[in-house]
């Protein structure tokens, strides 16, 4: 715990707590309404956010938010121009970001260097402001995802019959985008803009695995969020190993884990009740004459017969 | 009977050629009506034009949706492809279900007994209330098929839309299906739409037949029949 006596591991404990808690909740929507590839397309965006930020001098993290906004709606609009092609406008937005971060980074000298704390997160790069900032966000989108949990659940199940239930549409789904946004944008510097879509997945991935109804995947996904951000924190710190690529790899592993996990509790069901099964038959059928039904004990039946 | 919904010269189409053209329809309060015709008749399509999911390019679609009253026309929709949803979808049977309810409660109303009581009624009709705790995907088809049905008389609508809601079902359930939807259109004045192809058996349950016929210059146009027995000639 000796880490918690520094200010910057505190901040970056904060921040984990506060993205741990959004993050794999807004993985959860998106999953499941597969606009996985939005968080990372997002995340692309956001550096060439940073990029810009740097070039024109402004606040490097204002920038990546607002261009993380801005993506948010262009890739909403293009998903309403390609009905037939939901892909389309994610692979667009996505090339397009990138190719402006790489542009503008070569515009700015000495920036590359501080463009690896936002490739693949720094501890030490949430600054007092950015807290504020992830705060405020972290609000808005537990505000969100309460009040509109209903519409929510119905936009994600289908929209023609949410539309249909009085659900606008439109207006939903691109509050549901710019909300990706910002939540992609005040992640970044925690985790890193290659890794941010392994935090938002990740956790919403294993939770719809093993969990059987809508409001446990959410309070699952959270709880593995947490798992993953708090013993990936305290990896990054003990090893000196990036934050984002240590996080990313601990929700890699409880993701597989839970996997052969979940496996091996429905074979061991299924063996149980085969097992089960082929006793009651095979008492039954001893009453009737001592058949033996594969599964059923032999050994004991010889002795009976014996 | 009074009118709910007029289609008037319709014409739409999703690329250059229009797949429905000169469309003409008149549609009641209370009428159990089968949207009928051969693969890529545009019958889907036609219940989207109606429903205004989508828009045509000419013509008009008169469908109010608000009541005499004053109150919000429920409309409850069970598309064709609903059924096919991400198996891995992460709710209960009951939880989909309830989400029909949504609409009445709004954003912040509590959840009560009186909605717990139609999400039981709802699954009770359509033979679900069983596997009311199973997780939907580990459903068959059919029985996908019937809990998004339950999901929209959760709703309480008064005009139900269905897009070939039988597929998957076996003939029994088909039966007792049909027998439901008349029942729901005949007691209540409720409207139900519904798109098949198995107008056959389905006739003697229902008002009225719409049958979607090609025509010669292209695109396919309504030919509606008075009664059933238009459709398939008097009965014997």
């Amino acid at each position: 715990m000796a880490m918690l006596y520094y200010e910057f591991m505190q901040r970056a404990f904060w921040a984990g707590a506060l993205i741990a808690v959004v993050a794999p909740i807004l993985g959860i929507y998106l999953l499941l309404r597969r606009q996985i590839l939005m968080a990372d397309t997002l995340s692309h965006v956001s550096l060439a956010g940073v990029a810009l930020g740097v070039v024109l001098q402004l606040n490097p993290t204002i920038s990546a938010f607002v261009m993380a906004i801005i993506g948010a709606v262009c890739i909403e609009q293009l998903r309403r121009s390609f009905k037939t092609y939901g892909e389309v406008p994610v692979a667009i937005i996505m090339t397009s970001g990138l190719a402006l971060a790489v542009v503008l980074m070569s515009l700015s000298q000495g920036l590359n260097k501080g463009f690896s704390a936002y490739l693949f997160g720094s501890i030490v790069a949430v600054h007092p402001s950015e807290l504020w900032l992830m705060s405020l966000v972290a609000l808005i989108a537990v505000i969100y995802f309460i009040v509109l949990r209903r519409p929510l659940y119905q936009l994600t199940f289908d929209e023609e019959t949410a539309q249909l239930g009085g659900v606008k549409v439109r207006r939903l789904s691109l509050s549901f985008s710019v909300l990706t946004g910002m939540i992609v944008a005040v992640a970044m510097p925690i985790i890193g803009v290659l890794l941010v879509s392994a935090l938002i997945v990740l956790p919403a991935a294993l939770a719809i695995r093993i969990t059987g109804s809508f409001g446990a995947a959410i309070a699952v996904a959270v709880v593995i969020g947490f798992i993953g951000i708090f013993s990936g924190l305290s990896l990054s710190y003990s090893y000196n190993t990036p934050p984002g690529g240590t996080i990313a790899l601990v929700l890699l592993l409880l993701l597989l884990t839970g996997v052969a996990v979940k496996r091996i509790w429905q074979w061991w069901s299924k063996y149980k009740k085969l097992r089960r099964n082929s006793n009651e038959q095979e008492v039954m059928e001893n009453k009737h004459g001592g058949i033996v039904y594969p599964g059923s004990d032999y050994s004991r039946l010889l002795k009976q017969k014996q | 009977m009074d009118q709910l919904a007029v289609m008037r010269d319709v014409v739409f189409g999703y690329e250059e050629t229009p797949c429905l053209d000169g469309v003409k329809l008149e549609i009641g309060r209370g009428e159990f009506i089968a949207v009928t015709g051969q693969n890529g008749a545009a019958k889907s399509t036609l219940l989207k034009l109606l429903l205004g999911i989508l828009k045509p390019w000419s013509g008009e679609v008169y469908f109010p949706r608000m009541k005499v009253d004053g109150t919000k026309l429920s409309i409850g929709y069970v598309p064709q492809q609903i059924a096919s949803f991400n198996s891995g979808f992460p709710s209960k049977v009951k939880e989909l279900v309830a989400s029909g309810v949504y609409p009445k409660l709004g954003l912040l109303r509590r959840f009560k007994g009186e909605h717990y009581d139609i999400v039981e009624n709802s699954l009770k009709q359509v033979g679900m209330w069983e596997l009311r705790n199973k997780r939907i995907g580990e459903l068959s088809g059919g029985q996908k098929q019937r809990v998004c049905l339950a999901r929209a008389l959760a709703q309480g609508p008064d005009v139900l839309v269905l897009d070939e809601p039988t597929t998957g079902m076996d003939y029994d359930s088909r039966q007792g299906f049909y027998e439901l939807m008349n029942h729901y259109a005949a007691s209540h004045n409720r409207t139900v739409i519904m798109v098949t192809h198995a107008v056959d058996e389905a006739s003697r349950f229902l008002d009225r037949i719409i049958s979607l016929e090609h025509q010669e210059r292209g695109g396919w146009r309504c030919f509606t029949t008075n009664s059933c027995s238009a459709h398939f000639g008097p009965e014997p």
